[in-house]
């Protein structure tokens, strides 16, 4: 084995804040305009301890835009409009619907709005 | 006026939410290492004959004659969960008091404009519509009351729908009629024998006791339980957690185990845990706790069982300090020639990290470690537990290891343990 004597090894963070030289050289003139990079949670997520993730495993809901490997972002706190996909339970299983209307037909139970459909577009 | 608010069968229901083909039917969940049950819902709990916290060979047939599910406990899952309900407590109240991992103390003194059944639904309600979790909800102007309030919103279910009040005179007093002594919070078994010898069995005939005869023969303690039954508030309400006072961590083998270097293995994956914990309260131990033990169980095996208490000379929380004391603590008590069945190790006299002081022979606390310790910490997170580890762990887990078959999918921590759903033809 070799072992390799270094001098002072500078650390560099890893982060997308964009960084100002100390010692020389101008100022970033972009310092004051800071802003942390995009969180696909503040897009996606409106309320955290409402949400839940399901993965799709079958082509056979293709008509309502969910393919196969997808993956529904779950939203319990929202209250479904007529239209909306709903995730519901019926005979004990999960099943995708479309809302129909102002009251849920009583033979299925909902157990949450899909908020999102994330697929992979390659 | 305080709520408490706890979740129903919390471990069994957090796995229902998630497998609705349960719903309605019996479910347990195990202890770490599959020994016993340690919770069971509503259903389980009606079936006659299934003992709670029995070894789970001895009643494994009544589990499956009767049709109940039953799953390797899923920490990760209740922890997850637990902590959307306490966040969804604390846009109910800033004041939140986390008593256990489904219980919590929510002062509620300040919605004065709301009635306080009105807001209890509301709690109730929201916490089921966002996390699926039923719970009970009890109000009254103290601890204990609100305690008691809880165990009636239960109990009278069509009536009370899991929330009760305890917000009149009257009401204060039929709850107190209808608990008996043995169901107060904070009054053990053994007082609760005594209290019944002379003859009282209620919590109602307990406050009609004299103040002094109860500092007297219950300690100050137990005139803070009378005070507070009489609605005094006299337990202060706490919104940070205690610090933990010790933390451990001790399973069974998967087999019996003869060899001190696998013994020493598990041994030290079980000091990377608790180290792991102790790291993220920004603490350190004092005292480190060793033991090894046989099966009790077994009629043919030789009987052994030690433990020994390492007294650090400087408290610490790192991985491979606390790794080469426990290996040397291990082999004072291991004694060759027994099937061991289980070692564990708990860290105890548990202090921050800024008061760990050096001592004359040892002066300053190796903090070039701690930022190692920090580093192998994040990595961990992000990678998954055990991406790294002491090379005294080795790779042996799977020949000590006991092997969880039926805990069930990490669903809201785990890309790759998502609940599933398979789409079949309509």
């Amino acid at each position: 084995m070799e072992i390799f004597s270094s001098g002072k090894l500078s650390k560099i963070k890893n982060s997308h804040v964009s960084r100002i030289s100390k010692q020389t050289g101008f100022p970033s003139p972009a310092a004051h305009y800071a802003e942390p990079s995009i969180d696909l949670h503040d897009e996606l997520i409106a309320n955290r301890d409402a949400t839940f993730y399901v993965r799709i495993d079958g082509d056979e809901l293709s008509n309502y835009n969910i393919l196969d490997k997808d993956v529904l972002l779950i939203d319990r706190s929202l209250t479904p409009k007529k239209n909306d996909l709903v995730l519901v339970v019926l005979d004990g299983e999960f099943k995708v619907i479309r809302f129909s209307g102002a009251s849920l037909e009583t033979e299925f139970i909902l157990w949450g709005l899909i908020s999102y459909i994330i697929h992979y577009a390659r | 006026m305080i709520a408490l608010v706890d979740c129903n069968s919390f471990y069994a229901t957090c796995e229902q939410v998630f497998r609705p083909d349960l719903w309605g039917k019996p479910v347990v969940v195990l202890s770490n290492n599959d020994g016993c049950v340690i919770a069971a819902n509503k259903e389980a709990k009606a079936l006659s004959g299934i003992p709670m916290f029995e070894p789970v060979f001895k009643i494994k047939k009544q589990l499956i004659e009767n049709k109940v599910t039953f799953f390797s406990s899923n920490y990760t899952l209740y922890g997850e969960m637990s902590q959307r309900v306490m966040n969804i407590l604390s846009s109910f109240s800033p004041e939140v008091e986390i008593y256990s991992i489904d219980e919590a103390f929510v002062d509620v003194s300040g919605m004065k404009h709301f009635s306080m059944n009105y807001y209890g639904h509301q709690i109730k309600d929201t916490i089921f519509k966002y996390t699926g979790l039923p719970v009970g909800v009890g109000i009254a102007p103290t601890k204990v009351l609100a305690k008691l309030a809880n165990k009636i919103s239960k109990k009278r279910v069509s009536e009370n729908k899991g929330v009760f009040v305890i917000d009149s005179e009257e009401k204060r007093i039929e709850a107190l009629k209808w608990a008996d002594i043995s169901t107060v919070w904070g009054i053990g078994s053994k007082h609760s024998k005594r209290l019944k010898g002379i003859g009282i069995l209620t919590a109602y005939e307990f406050t009609q006791l004299p103040g002094e005869w109860v500092r007297k023969n219950m300690t100050v303690v137990g005139l803070r339980i009378w005070n507070e039954l009489q609605g005094k508030s006299s337990i202060e309400f706490k919104t940070m957690p205690a610090p933990k006072k010790g933390i451990g961590t001790a399973k069974s083998f998967g087999k019996k185990i003869e060899d001190l270097g696998m013994i020493q293995e598990a041994c030290s994956s079980y000091i990377s845990e608790v180290s792991e914990v102790l790291r993220s309260q920004k603490s350190c131990a004092t005292y480190l706790q060793v033991f090894l033990h046989t099966n009790y169980f077994s009629d043919r095996d030789k009987q052994y069982s030690n433990s020994v208490t390492v007294t650090l000379s400087i408290p610490t929380s790192d991985t491979f300090v606390l790794i080469s004391e426990a290996k040397k603590a291990l082999n004072i008590i291991y004694r060759p020639g027994y099937r061991f069945k289980k070692v564990g190790v708990c860290l105890s006299g548990i202090i921050p990290n800024n008061y760990v002081q050096g001592n004359l022979f040892t002066p300053t606390p190796r903090w070039e470690k701690n930022e190692l310790m920090h580093v192998f910490d994040k990595i961990n997170r992000k990678y998954g537990k055990s991406t790294l580890f002491s090379g005294l762990v080795g790779t042996r887990v799977k020949e000590w290891e006991l092997v969880k078959e039926d805990r069930s999918p990490r669903y809201t921590t785990q890309w790759k343990e998502l609940l599933k759903l398979k789409t079949t033809k309509h």
